[in-house]
């Protein structure tokens, strides 16, 4: 690996202990979800934020996007939420006596989709080109979404009623699920000295641009994998697909998102190069909520993040022959 | 389980299911070649010998030259004592003719193969695996192999032994010890890697329930033996051939149906001119000597389909079987790939290195790629390393990365944390980082190896993977 590549890693742990930090101000002992958020940043994924009401999802998606200096939009999903509300509408302007295109809110850089399965699936299924193909069309017209392009959603797991649970295809497409959890009793209590004056998200400025951003998008991709790594994520995903207690396991867009994530992760922590602990460490967020699980494994209490723990503790790791 | 009396009983399983098999073959070769003049039983005691007599020598701290050296000596001294004992009893202990013996038999190899020529090769092969067998670590792959290896090596030896008309002595008895080592073995080195439902829900009576499995699977065996005798083979023959009988009567009576066709004369035989085969013709001849190769090659194809056919068979037959098994409610079954290719394919490599008595570049199955020096030396002491922590009763988990391995070695011998650190880092940056090490950074991982060697890891007792 040459001196280039090795800078050029210092240069990307830099950056990312400076969004690290200033998204800190914000959101108290949380690095490792504000870590995997930016893994997903980097790799141009999206992330889906699980948890309970109160836990600072909001906060968390305005805290990242404040700090890159990037636009910013919400959608707060409802029922009756239409997917011309997401992607925008074409409407006719009768000064110009013709049809113009409104954007929706879709069209920013970090796009934060509150309740996401509060929206109806039809809604929910506007998100999809989105997400992958980074593009909307409206009335026939496909217009580009600006980059970097970035759909934080937030779902409630406890709240099920009113909601539409999401479609496989829909999850597939987020490279990571994460949970926050109850801060410790310390964070809390240092949230609460924080937030007593002001609200801190008020005084967060960028420092990150959106340029600087898509250069270390493109340096990411850079970092070396070595191929039994790649063969070892390939396993774990593999692995998914013949679990007994797994009915779907997870697609090759999720070991392509577990390959390319394991690069923003091991570029984030200062290497040019994936160890077999990102892969673990990387193998719940990224695989978990892709799997559905055999209803007599739900039965048993047995959760996706269970089982995926599980097969990584089960498949081999690369490294020498003890023999 | 205390590891103690687990590698204990893991080492009597191989030592029982290599001696049943060596037993059987060395039967069959004392009968073929030998005439039965020699005791089986006398021979086979060197096989746990050696075992036991490499197992000391590994804990003398001399080069391993000298250890090798005292060990193919101590095989000489054993060799000679079974050749005076068994064959030349009545001639006093100085007289030279009983220890030329060994020499003339292999210069007369060529004219006869003698009997000190088996005891010379059989100990020799016996002292090889009790060697081998005192350096290797037992576990639920070697003991697999093992038993695959023997299974073949009995069957063949059987089949021979039917081809030959020989007569072995207690085949039954020897086929059902091998059985039941392999099946205490392996189950037991199963239960130890924590897979098996023995460590699950009935870890409690784990040792109880083997045993009557163990039981029911050898009185299983027993009962087909009892009941597949040479008169049901026969009467089944006999069935097969009635029916075979009544399907040729059904063909001749449906034949019998149609009219027969008239014959027709033939006209009368013209003589063929004699004539001489033409020059191009001649050259074309293909000389006998050719015909007998190809004929051979000829027979060697045939064989080779077949075996084939029997193989495809077989694994088809195992699939099914397979898919039986994993659709049954609480079973658990472990599959296990191309082992039995990967196992057969090592072993001729192996054999074909040993022959050679070189390190050719001969790859089967599988490519690698050439390893720059440094690298290989890093991985090296590391390979090292994790030898020497599972020999101290610490081995690496599968699912363990070096730094999770580190973090629980530094737990056990946290004198040397620093020296741990630095060979798992120089490992991870050369292993998955491609980078190389400078001659300063080879040399300090080098004294950090000979600080960790050096450090006394008392056994815990407890063979269980660290976390």
């Amino acid at each position: 690996m040459d001196k280039v590549v090795k800078e050029v890693s210092q240069e990307i742990k830099e950056a990312a202990d400076r969004l690290t930090s200033n998204v800190s101000k914000v959101i108290v002992g949380k690095k490792e979800t504000v870590e995997l958020v930016l893994v997903a940043l980097l790799c141009e994924g999206h992330v889906l934020i699980e948890d309970v009401p109160g836990i600072g999802k909001t906060m968390l998606a305005k805290a990242v996007a404040r700090s890159l200096g990037c636009s910013f939009k919400r959608i707060q999903c409802t029922p009756d939420l239409l997917p011309s509300d997401v992607t925008g509408i074409h409407y006719f302007n009768q000064k110009a006596s013709e049809f113009e295109f409104r954007p929706g809110p879709i069209m920013a850089n970090i796009v934060l989709v509150d309740e996401i399965n509060r929206a109806t699936p039809r809604t929910q299924s506007c998100l999809l080109e989105c997400m992958q193909e980074q593009q909307v069309t409206v009335d026939l017209e496909t217009v580009p979404l600006p980059r970097p392009f970035l759909i934080v959603a937030t779902q409630n797991p406890v709240e099920l009623e009113g909601t539409f649970p999401l479609p496989e295809a829909q999850l597939d497409r987020f490279l990571l699920r994460v949970g926050l959890g109850y801060p410790t009793e310390d964070d809390e209590g240092e949230i609460l000295s924080r937030f007593q004056q002001e609200n801190p998200l008020d005084n967060l400025t960028s420092v990150i641009e959106a340029e600087e951003l898509l250069e270390i998008q493109k340096l990411c991709r850079q970092v070396y994998v070595e191929s039994s790594i790649r063969s070892y994520a390939v396993a774990i995903a593999r692995a998914t697909r013949s679990h007994k207690d797994i009915r779907l396991g997870a697609s090759p867009r999720a070991s392509l998102g577990l390959h390319l994530a394991s690069q923003a992760l091991a570029a984030i922590r200062g290497r040019n190069y994936v160890i077999p602990d990102d892969i673990k460490y990387l193998a719940v967020p990224t695989l978990a909520h892709r799997l559905i699980a055999k209803t007599e494994a739900h039965l048993r209490g047995r959760s996706a993040g269970e089982i995926v723990g599980e097969i990584v503790s089960t498949v081999s790791v690369p490294v020498e022959e003890q023999r | 389980m205390k590891l103690g009396w687990q590698k204990g009983v893991l080492y009597v399983a191989i030592i029982g299911m290599e001696g049943c098999w060596l037993y059987a073959l060395m039967a069959l070769l004392n009968k073929q070649v030998a005439g039965g003049c020699l005791s089986v039983h006398g021979m086979l005691i060197v096989y746990p010998l050696a075992f036991i007599f490499n197992m000391l020598l590994q804990h003398l701290r001399c080069p391993k030259a000298c250890i090798w050296g005292v060990s193919w000596l101590a095989w000489a001294l054993s060799m000679l004592l079974i050749v005076k004992v068994q064959l030349f009893g009545d001639l006093p202990l100085l007289d030279s003719a009983w220890l030329l013996s060994v020499p003339r038999s292999i210069v007369e190899v060529i004219y006869t193969f003698r009997p000190e020529l088996l005891i010379l090769l059989g100990t020799g092969v016996m002292w090889w695996l009790g060697r081998r067998l005192s350096y290797l670590k037992v576990d639920f792959g070697a003991l697999v192999s093992e038993f695959q290896f023997g299974l073949l090596i009995l069957l063949i030896a059987f089949f021979a032994a039917s081809q030959l008309g020989v007569e072995l002595a207690s085949s039954v008895p020897m086929v059902l010890t091998f059985f039941l080592f392999a099946l205490l073995g392996i189950s037991i080195a199963h239960a130890l890697e924590g897979t098996s439902w023995l460590s699950g829900l009935y870890q409690g009576h784990w040792s109880g329930l083997l045993l009557i499995t163990i039981s029911l699977v050898l009185l299983l065996g027993l009962l087909i033996s009892a009941v597949v005798t040479p008169g049901f083979l026969q009467l089944a023959v006999a069935a097969l051939k009635w029916l075979l009988g009544l399907i040729l009567k059904l063909i001749a009576l449906i034949a019998s149906l149609f009219p027969e066709p008239e014959p027709a004369e033939l006209p009368p035989a013209t003589p063929m001119p004699e004539m001489e085969p033409s020059e191009v013709f001649k050259m074309w001849t293909v000389p006998e000597s050719v015909r007998s190769g190809l004929r051979i090659g000829f027979y060697v194809l045939w064989l080779g389909l077949i075996v084939v056919a029997l193989w495809r068979i077989s694994s088809d037959i195992f699939s099914w079987l397979r898919r039986k098994l994993a659709g049954m409610a609480g079973a658990e079954f472990e599959s296990l790939p191309g082992a039995f290719r990967a196992d057969f394919l090592g072993w001729l490599k192996r054999i074909c290195l040993k022959l050679l008595g070189l390190r050719l570049p001969i790859h089967l199955g599988a490519r690698t790629r050439a390893i720059l020096p440094e690298v290989a030396s890093v991985r090296q002491i590391y390979r090292q390393l994790l030898h020497w922590a599972t020999a101290a009763g610490w081995p690496r988990h599968i699912s363990q990365t070096p730094y999770e391995y580190l973090h629980a070695l530094a737990q056990l011998m946290p004198e040397v944390q620093g020296d741990l650190d630095l060979i798992t880092e120089q490992y991870v940056r050369t292993r998955y980082g491609a980078l190389l090490l400078t001659k300063g950074e080879l040399h300090q991982l080098r004294q950090s190896w000979r600080n960790v060697s050096q450090n006394k890891l008392k056994k815990r007792g407890k063979y269980k993977w660290i976390k």
